[in-house]
């Protein structure tokens, strides 16, 4: 049973869930396991001297200070499922044309299917988990909820996310103004008229009083 | 007609049914990014496994020398076709191909051949394909269908005699394959009599163009082995194989009660529900390696048909007034790669426009071309694919006359019983009167509408039959449990906001709210509400409307037992609530907001959730009525929808604009209007989408198709996407729930915006209709 409140509980735990990924320094090429970033280093010059060894990120994810060893060409959504198990940005093209795998990186809606890494290293990343755990946003998941601005929901998080950055960046938008913010987003189910209204909702809720 | 033979069917006072903005039982996991679709999925310490994709359109792989791909570090296990396992594995259910599993012949490029490997990561995988040394052997390949259908034209599957589509509706011609090529014809009336007699005859053309609506979810699945101290050794914990767990397990040999899952969301189907090998091949990997194995696609390699490629050409006949009396329709359709649903081809014959229309005299005559350009599973959301082909005849009946094309449908649209029934259908005629209003029609003839900024203005209408859902029957469980009413379900959940309808009508008929219906995903139950989009399940929730009811009656029962014979006073908290119906009778009482209360009075009630602490059960399996449709194959009609759309088109760049899509629909009555209005925008979109943008270009020369993947085949964002007004006719003139019977997917269409360009600028544009076919067509390019 998904309630509003179940499920804001899951995001926040799974948001607070990714404080040690730096527990297993794993060799992706054989799968041993070190107790240290130093010897799974030495591990690879002596073991596969061939093969780039995984560096370590740190980064500022969903409010909290993380840490990875990550090979140089994943890709952010890559280790965002596999470091982090955040599933939230999806992979619909990976090829940075549908929106599904959008984040926040230093306030800017950002693909993390063509973004890598390493490239986040020092960076402040909000994902949807994030924005669904802070209670500020519950209006806009409620309003997503409340006008069906999903089918299938596999393009939904991307959504949610440009939509949350638009509403960071103009509180009070336009249906103009929605339509083109998220007009980086596909929905192959074809939700396009339900968000602005979705949105141009949640707005009113969220900055009611004013307080933007 | 209507739902007589259902309990309540009558019903004329809703209180949840219809109601709009009820979120989706799932909605906030999805719009929250916890849910999980099987792409998602990570086990600890799983491997991942990637297919050899073979690199030409029409090869067999002779040898595979894999000694380097297996000194690789991290590669744990390489799978040949020829490896016994390989052989002993079975494909699930009656759709999939008939070749092995997996052989060492590709007959599309990209397609999973002769060698799958499996290692610590994905990386891996690929660089051990790369070292695999390949020796193949290449012939020559059909991605061409009107190439592909000479007699002399190379084989598209020289190890594949037959063609593999099933007929469900309609048989292929008893004769040997020619070449490429099977044949199917259906034949009603004399039609060459009819065609010499009828007044005026006209000839046209339509080309299908192949359309992908991929699901938007990269299929993916991964599997492991465990041994569980209940179940035993040998259990299977599987993900995103959502809707077809149980046969996967079976490919496996393992029991229902044995294979595990408890992933629900499957992404958006649209009708596809091929399993991928992706989603099947994991099992065994991951018994070889006695690790977990994932397996998953690329978009790339994940682009399948929705719509087969297909050459209609037609023939109509038909008297002064605009009457068609006899129809010719010789099509050439693309049957695709093994395994290729027979959908879009052979069984469109049993099902289609033709059948609405009076005209007795139909022939179509079909060459399906087997082809190396891809393959369409199971069924799409343009269904049946020939329909426009009778939108057409009807658009150009009325321009040769000079009448409006409405006008023209429905002089020629059969009553509801037969084609010789000459009563009107009132869905139709209500449908019909609604959408003048909200289109403002005024027809004009082709090429004669200006508007201010100097485009020229196209309109176009089309109407189709409403199906549901018409084969499945369904295993509906509702429980009474802590005073909670539970509906458990299996799911799965593709997007179509099934289960809430089903929620609904049990809310509706046990007297409670939408949200006090608490919907229980578990996998091991029975109830699936699956049964068409934009409430086609209806068919589903015509069955959870008779177990509603039973449940209703078990939970009288036991409050009036419980007024009998109350239990001895607790000693543990506050005494409850007197139970006021001693002495009653099930037919007393009923179930209104949430409480028990006597027919004749109301004073006298109990809260629902203070009824009895019994835990009650209630089963129904069974299904609505035959769909007419499903009876009737066109031939008999009760609901109906029709479509509109307008088109500015400027002569100077060639470039369309969809003004507005209108949609008035008779789903019989609108169970869920969110979720149906959401999916008519869909189906609009997609019809858009395939008539403006969207097409597989190959190349000739190697067989490779060039954009499959999303920069180079374009779908229609937010702001490509025309406005759709959208009206609902609710004659109730369906016999699933409450006389429903939802719109499912009849409403995509491949030419109405097509007509509106051609009901603009006078001439013809093949699909998609792009700017510099626009241009040529106006003799500007
Ligand atoms: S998956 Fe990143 S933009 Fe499509
Ligand atoms: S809701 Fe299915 S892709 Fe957008």
């Amino acid at each position: 049973m998904y309630t509003p409140e179940s499920t804001q509980a899951a995001a926040y735990q799974l948001v607070n869930s990714v404080t040690s990924p730096m527990d297993q320094f794993k060799c992706s090429v054989c799968s041993s396991v070190f107790a240290n970033y130093d010897s799974l280093r030495r591990h690879y010059d002596t073991e596969h001297p061939h093969d780039v060894a995984p560096v370590v990120v740190a980064l500022h994810l969903n409010g909290k200070h993380c840490e990875i060893v990550v090979n140089p060409h994943w890709t952010f959504q890559r280790a965002l499922q596999y470091k982090f198990g955040l599933t939230g940005a999806k992979h619909m093209c990976d090829k940075g044309v549908c929106g599904s795998c959008t984040v926040i990186i230093d306030g800017r809606s950002v693909l993390s299917c063509t973004t890598l890494a390493v490239e986040v290293a020092g960076k402040t990343v909000q994902t949807v988990e994030g924005i669904a755990a802070d209670p500020k946003w519950k209006p806009l998941i409620d309003a997503y909820c409340k006008w069906d601005a999903m089918q299938c929901g596999y393009c939904t998080p991307g959504f949610m996310v440009a939509a949350k950055n638009l509403l960071d960046k103009n509180p009070d938008p336009t249906e103009q103004e929605c339509r083109e913010a998220l007009a980086g987003n596909i929905c192959i189910c074809g939700t396009y008229p339900r968000h602005a209204q979705a949105i141009l909702e949640a707005a009113k809720e969220i900055y009611k009083g004013g307080n933007a | 007609m209507a739902d007589l033979v259902g309990i309540n069917g009558q019903r004329e006072n809703f209180k949840v049914v219809g109601k709009h903005n009820l979120p989706g039982k799932v909605s906030y996991a999805l719009a929250s990014g916890v849910a999980k679709f099987g792409v998602d999925y990570a086990l600890p310490g799983m491997l991942h496994a990637k297919f050899l994709r073979s690199p030409y359109a029409n090869a067999r792989v002779l040898s595979v020398d894999a000694s380097k791909a297996k000194a690789l570090p991290g590669v744990v296990d390489i799978v040949m076709w020829d490896d016994p396992d390989m052989i002993a594995l079975k494909p699930p259910g009656p759709f999939g191909p008939t070749r092995p599993w997996l052989d060492n012949y590709a007959d599309q490029e990209g397609i999973e051949v002769a060698v799958i490997v499996v290692a610590e990561d994905e990386d891996i995988c690929e660089e051990a394909l790369r070292l695999l040394d390949v020796e193949w052997e290449v012939y020559p390949h059909v991605v061409d269908i009107l190439k592909g259908k000479e007699i002399d034209a190379p084989l598209a599957r020289p190890t594949d005699p037959l063609f593999h589509g099933k007929d469900m509706f309609a048989r292929l011609v008893d004769e040997p394959k020619r070449g490429n090529v099977s044949r199917a014809i259906t034949v009603q009336g004399d039609v060459d009599k009819a065609m010499e007699e009828a007044e005026h005859v006209l000839e046209y053309k339509l080309v299908l163009p192949t359309f992908a609506s991929h699901v938007p979810n990269p299929p993916a699945s991964v599997a492991q082995w465990f041994d569980d101290p209940y179940t035993g050794p040998n259990n299977l914990h599987i993900e995103g194989a959502v809707q077809r767990r149980d046969s996967v397990g079976r490919m496996y040999g393992v029991p229902d009660h044995k294979t595990f899952q408890y992933g629900i969301f499957q992404g958006g189907k649209y009708c596809d529900w091929g399993m991928r090998r992706s989603q099947e091949i994991t099992p065994l990997l991951a018994r070889r390696t006695g690790r977990p194995v994932r397996c998953s696609e690329k978009r790339e390699e994940a682009f399948d048909f929705l719509m087969n490629q297909r050459y209609i050409y037609m023939k109509i006949g038909f008297d002064k007034d605009g009457l068609i009396s006899a129809i010719d329709d010789y099509s050439i359709a693309d049957g695709g790669i093994d395994g290729n649903a027979s959908f879009g081809t052979a069984n469109d014959q049993g099902y289609g426009p033709y059948y609405t229309m009076k005209c007795l005299n139909i022939r179509q005559n079909m060459d399906i071309v087997d082809s190396n350009r891809g393959k369409m599973r199971l069924s799409g959301q343009h269904c049946p694919f020939n329909w426009d082909s009778g939108t057409m005849a009807i658009y150009l009946v009325a321009e040769k006359l000079g009448k409006d094309p409405i006008d023209i449908a429905k002089l020629n649209l059969h009553g509801p019983d037969s084609q010789e029934d000459m009563r009107p259908v009132r869905s139709f005629d209500e449908c019909l009167d609604e959408g003048r209003k909200l289109m403002n029609w005024s027809w004009h003839a082709s090429g004669t509408k200006k508007l201010p900024d100097g485009r020229y203005h196209g309109a176009a209408f089309r109407y189709q039959i409403c199906p549901r859902h018409a084969f499945s029957g369904y295993n509906c469980k509702l429980e009474f449990r802590n005073g909670q009413i539970v509906l458990p379900t299996q799911g799965p959940v593709t997007g179509i906001f099934a289960v809430e309808c089903n929620a609904m009508v049990v809310a509706e008929e046990l007297g409670v709210g939408y949200d006090d219906v608490v919907v229980e995903f578990n996998f091991r139950e029975r109830f699936t509400p699956v049964g068409g989009g934009s409430d086609g399940s209806t068919a589903s929730a015509w069955a959870m409307k008779e177990c509603a009811n039973i449940l209703k009656k078990q939970i009288l029962e036991a409050t009036i037992e419980g007024a009998n014979n109350p239990p001895p006073p607790s000693f543990f908290g506050p005494p409850p609530p007197a139970n006021p119906f001693k002495g009653f009778k099930v037919e007393d009482l009923d179930i209104v907001d949430k409480m028990i209360v006597a027919k004749d009075d109301p004073s006298k009630s109990l809260p629902l959730a203070m009824a009895t602490m019994d835990h009650l059960v209630a089963t129904y399996s069974g299904r609505p009525p035959a769909a007419i449709w499903s009876l009737g194959m066109g031939k008999m009609l009760d609901t109906m929808n029709t479509a509109y759309c307008e088109v500015a088109v400027d002569p100077e760049t060639g470039e369309v604009e969809v003004l507005r899509f209108g949609v008035v629909a008779d789903p019989g009555l609108v169970l869920r209007p969110t979720s149906l209005e959401s999916q008519i925008d869909q189906v609009m979109f997609f019809s858009q989408g395939c008539q403006l943008l969207e097409e597989y270009v190959y190349d000739e020369r190697t067989g490779v198709r060039l954009n499959n993947n999303m920069i180079d085949y374009k779908k229609p964002g937010m702001l490509d996407v025309a406005h759709v007004d959208r009206k609902f006719v609710e004659t109730r003139d369906g016999n699933a729930a409450y006389g429903a019977s939802g719109v499912s997917h009849s409403m995509a269409n491949t030419h109405m915006v097509v007509i509106a360009i051609h009901n603009a600028i006078g001439v013809w544009v093949d699909p998609p209709a792009t700017p510099d076919k626009i241009l040529k067509a106006l003799g500007k390019a």
